[in-house]
């Protein structure tokens, strides 16, 4: 009962932690002041004023006043809140019933950006496609290979081609492949 | 009156041009194909339409986008009615008389509703925005810096308050929409806010990041984090579309008239969009309709109903986020977005600086609407095979769409790195149940909202009775406390019902 409670209020006690420190930062911005001017720092100590007040009330209403999640209490009371948005007090469970696919899901998203420059974008390109879809528990070797080389050829030649967008073409020996792959496609 | 019809007429032509009548075609198929597929939300498959359109000229690309957010409202549709998968939450409704109908063996007449469905809410939806939005834009004339903030606060109120889900969570996410649009320098003094000395965050926060992110990289994290569980599903089979008699359609022409006007209302009002009225259509069939006692067996009204009231809220939309600027949908938001980065500011002027763009809009709507309803009823068969593909291919490629979208922006990497950020804090608002629109228009209307804000204050002396004091203005802000105080009432009362119903099932047990 309190794990649950607790669960519950860490995203509203790390926003409001965050609030409050941004709010410490609104007094510390630099500008030349004269008087009777509201200053840069009123239009954001308004926003993270509401932030705070609103994560306080949620942290005393979860703290305090849930006992367990109800049937529907739904802010428009129509049928919509109970099918688009579960209610509110409902455990977020079921987001990660894998996290370790999750996690591995993010970190193969943060090496795509970090090796994208160095591998060229074809390259760093299939080996995203191919390693998301063994991630995501796709097992057919075949089909893996083959559309994640054909899509990230796909993506070279309408995005280099026809939309003209410059896309990172890598260093050293990764860069003599993707010159090889734009000859190819007839990319100059 | 005759200008209007003028005008239109001109925008019929214009839409003629090769660009424009390409963009309504390929808007209509990929509105479908995103609509049929439940991996992919309207807002998503709108949101990664925009880089092939970078070097779009603005009427084209709207054409495209607005034929995307058209089609998407029907798409789902069949999807619901023969599969039981909804692919938006919009199509939920069509479960209960949809599939009840197909599963007793009428599928072809219940997919023959829909389409005269989307027809009528299609056709009703490009007629009030053409009718709405000069008055709407001869209003909005006459607004100053307080007007300004006010509608804008109310844009920003209407999607806290009218969305699905908890109002507490939905402006916790507009106050970190809000607060992402101050990042970097301070368009009155110049300053330098929440950047940290991180080059990055001297620029600012670009507004596409933050929907790209969060919309298309987020869902695509929460799929996975459930391990890509849809099962693919053979789309091949019969389908047909038998449309129903004109004199069977006549006997619904009331359940047609309060969807309707449920729809177009919903659209206009910033926040309520395609899923609200979709659902109050129908809620109001199952209290006031005819049939009432029959809704869920699979009769007609539980299919018109909502259908009618989701198409129809797409020119509600339209009209506000043309004749003010302010976007009241995820959808419609990202439309904003197209036109800002073509440097194209929607608002009151617009009707009289770009009327030729305006109306070649409202033009593609009607066409669009016959367009969707044709590729309905002739293809939709092979578009239902897209049903097919594994989820995890299909999202792998959402993600690259995702990176190759803010990578076409501006050739930045750093632009890769917020993807990833708010791809992450994406997946986190679904976890906890955070609703994504709210930030995505707090990020966008942020700037517009702070600017007129300390416009008003510099030209009224600070004095901030001004939003209440002056008559639209004021009239506004009382809106603004009514639509965060009914669904308040709304939740008091229902928690009052529901503990009243647990003493009185504590007391009889």
């Amino acid at each position: 009962m309190v794990t649950d409670k607790l669960k519950a209020v860490v995203p509203y006690a790390t926003l409001l932690a965050g609030a409050a420190f941004l709010y410490h930062e609104t007094g510390r911005f630099a500008y030349a002041a004269k008087p009777g001017e509201l200053g840069p720092g009123v239009w954001p100590k308004a926003i993270l004023l509401l932030l705070i007040a609103v994560c306080v009330y949620e942290i005393v209403r979860r703290t305090l006043f849930v006992r367990r999640a109800p049937k529907c209490v739904a802010a428009t009371e129509t049928l919509a809140a109970d099918a688009a948005d579960p209610a509110p007090e409902a455990p977020p469970a079921d987001a990660a019933r894998h996290p370790y696919r999750l996690l591995a899901g993010i970190t193969l998203t943060v090496l795509y950006v970090l090796v994208l420059d160095t591998l060229g974008f074809f390259l760093a390109t299939a080996l995203y496609l191919a390693l998301f879809m063994v991630v995501g528990r796709y097992r057919r070797a075949g089909v893996i290979a083959a559309t994640s080389v054909v899509g990230s050829l796909a993506f070279v030649f309408v995005f280099m081609k026809v939309v003209y967008v410059s896309l990172p073409l890598g260093t050293g020996p990764f860069q003599a492949v993707s010159v090889w792959i734009l000859g190819l496609l007839g990319i100059r | 009156m005759f200008d209007v019809l003028h005008q239109l007429a001109l925008g019929f032509h214009h839409l003629l041009s090769v660009e424009n009548a390409a963009a309504l075609v390929v808007g209509l198929i990929v509105g479908m194909l995103v609509a049929v597929l439940p991996g992919l939300t309207l807002v998503m498959g709108v949101v990664l339409a925009l880089p092939f359109t970078y070097g779009m000229d603005v009427t084209p690309l709207i054409v495209l986008l607005t034929a995307m957010y058209l089609s998407g409202t029907y798409g789902g549709a069949f999807t619901s009615i023969l599969f039981r998968i909804p692919g938006e939450p919009l199509d939920v409704p069509l479960l209960w008389d949809g599939y009840t109908m197909a599963r007793n063996g009428r599928p072809a007449q219940a997919l023959g509703w829909t389409l005269l469905a989307a027809l009528w809410g299609g056709l009703i939806t490009a007629v009030s925005a053409v009718a709405l939005a000069v008055p709407f834009a001869k209003f909005a004339l006459r607004f100053d810096a307080p007007e300004y903030f006010a509608i804008v606060l109310f844009g920003l109120t209407g999607a806290v308050a009218l969305g699905s889900g908890s109002v507490t969570n939905a402006l916790v996410s507009l106050c970190i929409g809000l607060l992402l649009a101050t990042v970097g320098v301070d368009p009155t003094y110049g300053a330098d806010r929440f950047s940290f000395g991180v080059p990055m965050l001297t620029d600012g926060v670009e507004y596409l990041t933050v929907m790209v992110g969060a919309y298309g990289l987020g869902e695509v994290l929460a799929r996975m984090g459930q391990g890509f569980a849809t099962t693919p599903v053979d789309g091949g089979g019969k389908i047909e579309t038998s449309l129903p008699r004109w004199r069977e359609t006549w006997r619904f022409k009331a359940t047609v008239a309060r969807s309707s006007v449920i729809g177009v209302l919903c659209g206009i009002v910033p926040g309520a969009g395609a899923t609200v009225g979709s659902f109050i259509a129908y809620g109001v069939e199952v209290q006031h309709g005819k049939r009432r006692a029959q809704m869920g067996s699979g009769i007609p009204e539980g299919i018109i109903a909502p259908q009618i009231a989701s198409t129809a809220t797409v020119g509600g939309h339209m009209v506000p986020l043309l004749a003010l600027g302010i976007p009241g949908s995820g959808a419609t938001a990202v439309i904003l977005g197209a036109f800002l980065l073509h440097g194209v500011q929607p608002g009151p002027q617009i009707l009289q600086n770009e009327a030729g763009m305006v109306y070649t809009i409202f033009a593609s709507m009607f066409a669009a609407v016959i367009g969707m309803c044709l590729l309905g009823y002739f293809a939709i068969k092979p578009l239902v095979r897209v049903l097919r593909l594994p989820e995890a291919v299909t999202s792998a490629f959402v993600a690259l769409f995702c990176f190759v979208g803010a990578y076409s922006a501006r050739n930045s990497v750093t632009d890769l790195w917020m993807i990833v950020i708010f791809g992450v804090v994406g997946y986190l608002f679904e976890k906890y149940r955070f609703p994504i629109a709210p930030m995505v228009l707090g990020c966008i209307l942020g700037p517009v909202a702070e600017t007129s804000f300390m416009t008003s204050m510099i030209a009224y002396q600070n004095d901030w009775t001004i939003f209440f004091t002056r008559p639209i203005s004021g009239t506004v802000m009382v809106l603004i406390l009514l639509a965060l105080a009914v669904p308040c009432v709304s939740r008091l009362r229902a928690n009052h019902r529901a503990r009243r119903a647990t003493a009185v099932e504590a007391g009889g047990g």
